[in-house]
């Protein structure tokens, strides 16, 4: 939906909500993607090893969440993102949509640390996002 | 029993092909008939409405026999939120479409065993059958609308497997 006010969108939301991440220590996360598959029965049931390529997004602030100690559960945290170099990606990889990439995304990598995206909302200034909040959880996958 | 799994699953998505071709979900970029294997998948913080979802569980073995009987148990899951157009008031009724469809899909009760790891699939000397399935009731979250329906899939060892 856009914003029906009578204000032209400028891209200074954007440019602050930049400025903002990088004065806190903004980072950079790779989104591990995967790649188009053609569909067939092997790739279907776990046969075909996808490929995947890693999506440099920065600048981007990761905060844990405020713990609430469950057994056996992992930890949470959000990573807020750049909605300026996420724009950027879509239009390199031309997926139409954040959404589109961001479903595409079957982890995300900050520090060498890998997470699983439980949730995404954005922040949006005149219609356009301007930050983008993934809800994150630690994964535990076994590098082979 | 991953032969079994694999052809299990390819059998009913096949059949779903037929009984609705317009059940479709686009995983990693490919249109695919709106079924999928959770294990072959990446991880879902919340499973997808309007299409089914293959879970495997239970497993048995019975090697008193000539042949090694292997059971599995698969719950197969579904949610509707129903359609926009009707602003979600027919999910009802996108429920029963699914339950029908998947009393459909599972019949006839078996389909032959391949092997899948070969290009093309090789077909082994087996079937693969399964029970009739057994429906839980209907659970409501808001307004979503799920269910799900638990087949035990049994196949004969072969071998090499």
């Amino acid at each position: 939906m856009s914003d029906t006010a009578p204000r032209n969108p400028v891209g200074a939301p954007q440019m602050l909500a930049d400025a903002l991440l990088r004065s806190v220590a903004g980072t950079t996360a790779l989104l591990r993607v995967t790649g188009t598959n053609t569909d067939t029965s092997q790739s279907e049931v776990g046969l075909v090893a996808t490929t995947f390529a890693d999506v440099v997004v920065a600048p981007v602030v990761m905060r844990k969440l405020r713990p609430s100690w469950k057994e056996g559960g992992e930890s949470k945290y959000e990573l807020l993102v750049s909605a300026t170099s996420i724009e950027g990606q879509v239009n390199a990889l031309d997926v139409g949509s954040a959404q589109a990439l961001f479903s595409l995304t079957l982890a995300v990598t900050v520090d060498g640390k890998d997470y699983l995206i439980e949730s995404i909302a954005s922040n949006e200034a005149f219609g356009t996002p301007y930050l983008y909040r993934l809800l994150l959880r630690e994964t535990g996958q076994q590098a082979i | 029993m991953q032969n079994a799994k694999d052809s299990f699953y390819l059998a009913l998505r096949t059949r779903l092909t037929t009984i609705n071709p317009e059940r479709t979900i686009l995983v990693r970029g490919a249109l695919r008939p709106g079924i999928l294997v959770e294990e072959a998948e990446g991880p879902l913080s919340q499973i997808p409405s309007d299409v089914f979802v293959l879970r495997w569980q239970g497993l048995g073995v019975d090697v008193d026999l000539d042949s090694t009987l292997v059971a599995e148990e698969c719950e197969i899951l579904y949610q509707t939120l129903g359609t926009q157009s009707f602003g979600g008031l027919d999910r009802g009724r996108m429920l029963s479409a699914m339950d029908e469809e998947l009393l459909a899909m599972v019949q006839p009760f078996y389909t032959p065993k391949l092997n899948y790891s070969a290009t093309p699939p090789a077909t082994m000397l087996t079937q693969v059958f399964w029970d009739e399935p057994s429906f839980t009731p209907a659970v409501t979250m808001r307004d979503r609308l799920s269910r799900s329906a638990k087949v035990l899939v049994y196949s004969y060892q072969e071998q090499g497997e």
